[in-house]
């Protein structure tokens, strides 16, 4: 890994004796401070920050979820006794299944939606980047001042019942509210990943496309066989990017359904586990399976790109 | 003559979705600018009767909005300064320096970025609420203070700096912290000001953290207060305050990222470079 290789830059011994910074290093060494030791201490705020808010707590989510913590008394041991809970909790499967659909409902079309149009928008025609900005505008917002307004859009006399002639009381039970997030988030996200595409696409030397048409191949062929194929690192990427921003999805359920149970995701599910019922072992159990879970579903995802690039 | 056919249609079928995309935002405006009895009328009617441009006015006077927003750009701005800072730090000691440990921690912090925050957020809420920082500016700034992708993004940005730079200023008698800010940062500018710009917009669309940290309506920020003023205004006779308060919530951002696309568009590649 080339972000990993050492290089340890000349130490001060090295320099030139006859230099004439030399005044100035020697008092440096005279209070004890190398110029590593300075180099070190540049690092600490990030390190201490990021040890106590980033490490400690992700260390101390494995330790809680074998506890009985309501954040008040003493944690109490429970052992696998959360796990056990979880294992048959009907809402919790419930909510897994919430996620499920919600990533693949969302993800799914906004990345094949975002793979077809960065090809259309992948030129060099005047007045493109303006289109391309048409669709970008929604990745800039902010989830819940896009949920408000989605509430309006979804609403039965709203504008996409109106638009498409259809009477749909969208955000009134389950089997149509998670069909409204799906809407509504395929609208936000896809800008994110034609970003990337057409990056990915950006990437791609012109000229292997010219070679192929000369030899004959259609769009569709050159798409197919040679576009996808280069393009695989980047669908990983998304696809990666995609379970993992699903998974976090919390705004546009609280806002566009109150958080009802209709449409409880998972991040809902531990928040009211932990903030609303105060079972904080619980919601950790919660938070160690999904760290399970994203880490196979990455890993998988990686390798299933990865295999046929050989 | 095919290819010239092949071109207009393209261009006009990915403008006509584009704005089918925003057309949900010329609905919200000009939602925001109707009387409340014309915003959810039958037959839809683009166009208000009369624009009622006092609807911008509503969210100050009948909420808490002004609050609101001056948290939101507090809790923004602290932030991003805070990261800005501990990242160029941070990314400035692991590229120059020789100490040990120094890609055993890098390590350590690159292995976090896979991991969603969301996960480590009952230990981490139950951390701030020991120190007593719950319901504070401190419990919605520090924990956001330094992040691995600021950290592993100035690192990157940094190792391409001349080392010859360096000495040079060494040489001339500027001490670490004097290279770093005199000499190192403005090489890096660029990165940094994707940092600050990626950083303050994902800060400004933190929803979950300062809901456990700061849900009191003096720490709330703009998607607390949002949502709770959300809460409050399910009739249609809020719609239009509502959209009015949507719309001014998501400007700062929608600014930035019109006048910053170049920066905005390489932070999202940058974050999606390093998974």
């Amino acid at each position: 890994m080339a972000i990993l290789s050492n290089r340890t830059s000349e130490r001060s011994a090295e320099v030139d004796p006859a230099d004439p910074g030399r005044r100035g290093r020697r008092r440096r060494r005279g209070i004890g401070l190398s110029r590593d030791v300075i180099g070190a201490l540049l690092a600490v705020p990030a390190v201490v920050l990021f040890a106590a808010f980033a490490v400690y707590p992700m260390l101390r989510v494995f330790y809680l979820s074998v506890f009985d913590y309501n954040l008040t008394s003493d944690p109490e041991f429970v052992g696998l006794a959360n796990f056990a809970f979880l294992a048959t909790d009907s809402r919790f499967h419930e909510a897994l299944g919430q996620t499920g659909f919600y990533v693949l409902g969302t993800y799914g079309p906004a990345l094949i939606l975002a793979l077809v149009l960065a090809q259309a928008l992948h030129t060099k025609t005047r007045g493109m980047g303006l289109v391309r900005l048409l669709y970008f505008v929604p990745v800039a917002m902010s989830w819940v001042a896009v949920s408000v307004i989605w509430r309006v859009v979804l609403h039965p006399d709203g504008l996409l019942n109106q638009a498409l002639s259809i009477d749909v009381n969208w955000l009134t039970s389950s089997s149509t509210a998670r069909w409204g997030l799906v809407i509504m988030s395929v609208w936000k996200e896809m800008g994110f990943f034609l970003i990337l595409f057409l990056a990915g696409l950006q990437a791609i030397s012109p000229d292997l496309h010219e070679a192929a048409s000369l030899d004959g191949a259609g769009s569709f062929r050159r798409f197919w066989h040679l576009t996808l194929p280069l393009l695989r690192p980047v669908t990983a990427v998304c696809a990666v990017m995609a379970v993992i921003r699903g998974f976090q999805a919390f705004s546009p359920q609280v806002v566009l359904t109150g958080g009802s149970f209709e449409t409880e995701v998972i991040n809902l599910f531990v928040y009211k586990t932990a903030f609303e019922n105060a079972r904080m072992g619980r919601a950790s159990a919660v938070a160690v399976l999904m760290f399970g879970a994203l880490l196979l579903l990455t890993l998988i995802q990686l390798r299933a790109f990865r295999r046929r690039d050989r | 003559m095919s290819a010239t056919l092949g071109r207009v249609l393209r261009v006009s079928l990915t403008t006509l979705g584009g704005l089918i995309f925003v057309s949900v935002l010329v609905y919200a405006t000009l939602s925001a600018l109707k009387p409340a009895s014309e915003v959810l009328a039958v037959p839809l009617s683009w166009l208000p009767s009369t624009f009622e441009w006092s609807n911008f006015a509503l969210p100050f006077t009948e909420t808490p909005f002004a609050r609101y927003y001056l948290n939101s750009v507090v809790v923004g701005v602290s932030v991003t300064v805070l990261n800005v800072v501990t990242c160029t730090a941070a990314g400035y000691s692991f590229s120059k320096f020789g100490y040990r440990g120094r890609n055993a921690v890098f390590v350590i912090i690159l292995a976090t970025l896979m991991v969603p925050v969301e996960i480590i957020y009952v230990p981490l809420y139950a951390l701030v609420f020991q120190l007593g920082w719950v319901n504070s500016f401190a419990g919605l700034i520090i924990p956001a203070g330094t992040s691995a992708f600021g950290i592993f993004l100035m690192r990157q940005s940094i190792d391409s700096v001349p080392d010859e730079l360096l000495e040079a200023a060494r040489l001339d008698g500027a001490g670490e912290l004097r290279t770093l800010v005199s000499i190192v940062a403005p090489v890096v500018r660029a990165p940094i000001a994707a940092l600050a710009l990626f950083i303050f917009m994902t800060n400004w669309d933190s929803h979950l953290w300062p809901l456990l940290v700061g849900a009191d309506d003096a720490h709330r920020t703009l998607p607390v207060g949002l949502a709770a003023m959300q809460a409050n205004n399910l009739g249609s006779a809020g719609v239009p305050m509502m959209m009015a308060a949507a719309l001014l919530a998501l400007l700062p951002t929608l600014l930035l990222f019109l006048s910053l696309q170049r920066r905005f568009v390489e932070g999202v590649t940058m974050t999606a470079g390093m998974r």
